[in-house]
């Protein structure tokens, strides 16, 4: 049988050292769900290459501590270390960079809203459109900077030039002679310069994007009310006080979205699956109207290259993925004896067959560590035994087993170590033989079943 | 309901049938592809106002395909695809009118309005897809009409209630062997006939591959069971993601075809709640996740409503038996009244709908055995 998986386990048959640093180094673990303890304080090591059993009486916190190592609850205290690291997605320079590029996204959507983004197409888009001249690049930055400077602009209506504020919505003048607008709004935009830079001054018309001649058609303007020339000349601190406003509002909102949805989903499960842990599940979790083979292939699915393109020309690459996957896929079947109903829909199988399927869809993920929550549950003693030898040879392939199981025959048959749990607490630990002979742990059994 | 029990085929999970049937059910698509491609050449009507009832059929298929990968693969409700085919329609026609300074030219434009679209689709999906159920349900409810709100008051961007026309027709200027090609689509049908029959045939080609690939699984194990799927590595918000990005830049390619084939974005509310509604509709009639059965969905739905009732109701007018106009006496009086009682009989009869995917089939068999 070929490996199915790219492990760095020792090699098959040989019986690994436990080693003095664990796989997985549970510390001072406590989970509550408000007044319950479900898990109190519980200490737990792992040794690589090792099985070790989780045992106790029903609600006992077993599954609980299960579902807090691989990243489906938080612990409210304590913590959980696997091959000495946290497992938790770390804060990288493409976590930092993410948030920057969504917060100027943000921003820039925020920023559109808050100058207008209607009126700042009809400034640069469609003015450029009204002359008999070919849109241009330069003049449509132009006119952008126009936009947010608040210029005076030409305007085309119904054949005849007008004089209009930069979003529009002021018109000052109406002329059927192109160069007559021009110069009126020349003539205009000084005034409304003039006024911006306050009384007394000397008007600076460096920032027009046409030069102003002053010429003595200034005399001859059409008065225009004082409020308008008002409006008009706070018209550019209004529009850049808007822009700059949305923009950092954006950005604010939008970043700190980003490192909030990254910061609670830094232990979901994926990470901790990524990291080197599969489970099952108790109540079995296939996918159960997919079939066999297709199972076992969500769990490969972190070995299979190749994006959404190459699946959709269809690559030779992504061919060769798929059918090296595939491979992968039946020989992890094999191990656990489905190769025989690789195309059954999964939740056809029956009962001991589909909680094969969970460990070999565990397997598939290329896992070092794999929990197994009660992995014999609802069989027969004949399958519990094939079990037992199954797990057995799960770990003949370097792949760490941690154990929740009711079976005790299981339990003692196979396991380096268990621990005993009750009431969230531990009680025990040791060797199979040592546990069997532990006071409160037969007190805990016994005494709460009589 | 009791059934009769079959063998089933372990390579389809359908019940095996020998013969021609068996074939048609593997070959379907080239099958159908090959009628619809000669049809013009038999039938003279498409020449006509059939062949352009014909291309939207074609292009409510494609939406309803694009659909089906949030709500059918993912198992995400989506009530806001029409929005996404708005966009699609108005980023085409920004890009391609003669009023705006674009004009990059129809396949161009079509590319990067399909990519503007899904990306619009992400930016939509990122903050929202961490919503359950109904919530997401509500979310893209909203979007839709919010979309619909906008395209309607942007009016320097998209001409407010006018909408934005005329989109020039695919190849427009360009000519091939003494034939002006923009001339041709603007004057024959058959020549959007065509062109969205080839777009649904590569949507079709598109979402097979991509149902039987890590991606398409990955999609279906997120529907199946979020949980199991993230434990098994599989980050079930990026596969979320990818599900609404790929539906949006579907929906996209829908809109595209359709400001195409129909020379204007039309206005804002051809892109509201009714739309969207009807092709998920036709989605869940025709099996959830089942590219046959979509496609199936919406000929029935969809070609209820734009072909049979208008030929029909020309045929009542024909034979002069409504002089007064009742509307009691004409087809389309009674139009949502059909439509209404199909739907109830096919998910009182058929919950799974009518070509169902191979995996729903295996459940609801295992639940009616």
């Amino acid at each position: 049988m070929k490996p199915f998986r790219r492990n760095a386990g020792p090699p098959a048959g040989s019986s690994p050292p436990i080693g003095e640093s664990p796989l997985l180094d549970v510390d001072r673990l406590t989970v509550r769900f408000g007044g319950l303890v479900a898990v109190s304080e519980l200490d737990l090591d792992v040794p690589a290459g090792s099985i070790v059993s989780l045992i106790g009486p029903n609600g006992a916190g077993k599954t609980t501590a299960f579902n807090t190592i691989s990243g489906i609850y938080s612990p409210t205290s304590g913590s959980v270390r696997f091959q000495g690291r946290r497992l938790e997605q770390s804060f990288t320079t493409g976590t930092f960079w993410s948030a920057m590029g969504v917060g100027l996204l943000t921003g820039l959507l925020f920023a559109a809203a808050a100058v207008d983004v209607d009126r700042l197409w009809l400034a640069v888009v469609k003015r450029g459109m009204i002359t008999n001249e070919p849109f241009s690049l330069a003049g449509a930055a132009s006119r952008l900077r126009g936009y947010f400077r608040a210029e005076l602009a030409i305007d085309q209506m119904a054949g005849k030039w007008r004089v209009v504020s930069a979003d529009g919505s002021d018109v000052l003048a109406i002329r059927r002679d192109l160069d007559e607008a021009s110069a009126l709004r020349n003539a205009f935009q000084a005034e409304v310069t003039a006024r911006r830079a306050g009384p007394g001054t000397v008007p600076d018309t460096s920032d027009l994007a046409d030069a102003v001649e002053p010429t003595s058609e200034a005399a001859a303007l059409p008065r225009i009310r004082e409020e308008v020339l008002d409006r008009l000349a706070a018209g550019k601190q209004r529009i850049r006080r808007r822009g700059w406003l949305g923009l950092f509002a954006g950005w604010v909102l939008g970043t700190a979205g980003t490192l909030a949805v990254w910061q609670r989903g830094r232990r979901s499960p994926h990470v901790v699956a990524r990291a080197g842990i599969s489970r099952t599940f108790q109540n079995i979790r296939l996918f159960s109207n997919m079939t066999v083979l297709e199972n076992v292939l969500v769990g490969l699915d972190r070995t299979i290259p190749g994006g959404v393109t190459a699946m959709l020309f269809k690559t030779p690459a992504n061919r060769r993925a798929e059918a090296t996957a595939r491979g992968r896929g039946l020989d992890a079947l094999d191990f656990v004896g489905l190769a025989g109903s690789a195309n059954r829909i999964a939740g056809q199988l029956p009962y001991g067959d589909q909680r094969r399927l969970e460990i070999a869809r565990a397997l598939a993920t290329g896992a070092t560590l794999i929990l197994l929550d009660e992995p014999a549950a609802g069989m027969n003693p004949s399958e519990t035994g094939e079990l037992a030898t199954l797990i057995e040879r799960i770990r003949q392939r370097g792949v760490t087993v941690l154990l929740i199981e009711h079976h005790m025959s299981v339990v003692m048959r196979i396991s380096d170590r268990v621990a005993v749990l009750d009431h969230g607490v531990k009680i025990a630990e040791g060797t199979p033989a040592e546990v069997k002979r532990d006071e409160r742990v037969i007190e805990a059994y016994l005494g709460g079943e009589s | 309901m009791p059934r009769p029990a079959t063998a089933v085929d372990v390579a389809t999970g359908l019940p095996a049938r020998a013969g021609v049937l068996a074939w048609l059910r593997e070959r379907w698509e080239i099958v159908a592809l090959a009628v619809l491609a000669l049809a013009p050449l038999v039938v003279p009507a498409l020449g006509g106002a059939l062949g352009g009832q014909m291309t939207t059929l074609f292009i409510y298929c494609i939406l309803a395909l694009g659909l089906n990968v949030m709500v059918g693969y993912t198992g995400l409700v989506h009530l806001g695809i029409a929005a996404f085919f708005g966009i699609g329609a108005y980023l085409m026609a920004i890009l391609t009118v003669p009023m705006y300074p674009f004009q990059i030219g129809w396949l161009a434009a079509a590319v990067v309005s399909v990519l503007l679209t899904a990306g619009i689709g992400l930016a939509l999906g990122a903050p929202t897809l961490r919503l359950r159920g109904d919530y997401l349900a509500i979310v893209t409810l909203g979007f839709g009409e919010v979309v619909k709100v906008t395209l309607r008051n942007l009016e320097q961007i998209t001409g407010g209630m006018k909408g934005l026309n005329p989109v020039p027709p695919p190849g427009a200027g360009v000519k091939v062997a003494g034939i002006d090609l923009g001339l041709a689509f603007a004057i024959d049908p058959r020549w959007f006939y065509y062109l969205s029959l080839l777009a649904l045939a590569g949507v079709v080609v598109a979402m097979r591959r991509l149902e039987h690939s890590r991606l398409g699984r990955a999609w279906v194990a997120v529907r199946e069971d979020e949980l199991a799927a993230s434990a098994m590595g599989i980050s079930a918000t990026r596969v979320k993601l990818s599900a609404f990005a790929m539906s949006s830049a579907v929906a996209g390619l829908a809109g595209c075809l359709y400001a195409g084939s129909l020379s204007t974005t039309a206005d804002p509310n051809a892109y509201d709640f009714n739309r969207s509604i009807m092709v998920l509709c036709a989605v869940i009639l025709g099996g959830l996740g089942s590219i046959p059965g979509t496609l199936l969905g919406v000929a029935i739905l969809v070609g209820f409503d734009t072909v049979l009732a208008p030929w029909a109701d020309s045929l009542i007018q024909q034979m002069n038996i409504n002089p007064l106009g009742s509307s009691l006496l004409s087809f389309s009086g009674w139009r949502l009244a059909i439509f209404g009682l199909a739907l109830v009989l096919v998910m009182r009869y058929r919950p799974e709908g009518l070509v169902p995917s191979r995996r729903l089939a295996a459940e609801l068999r295992e639940a009616h055995p």
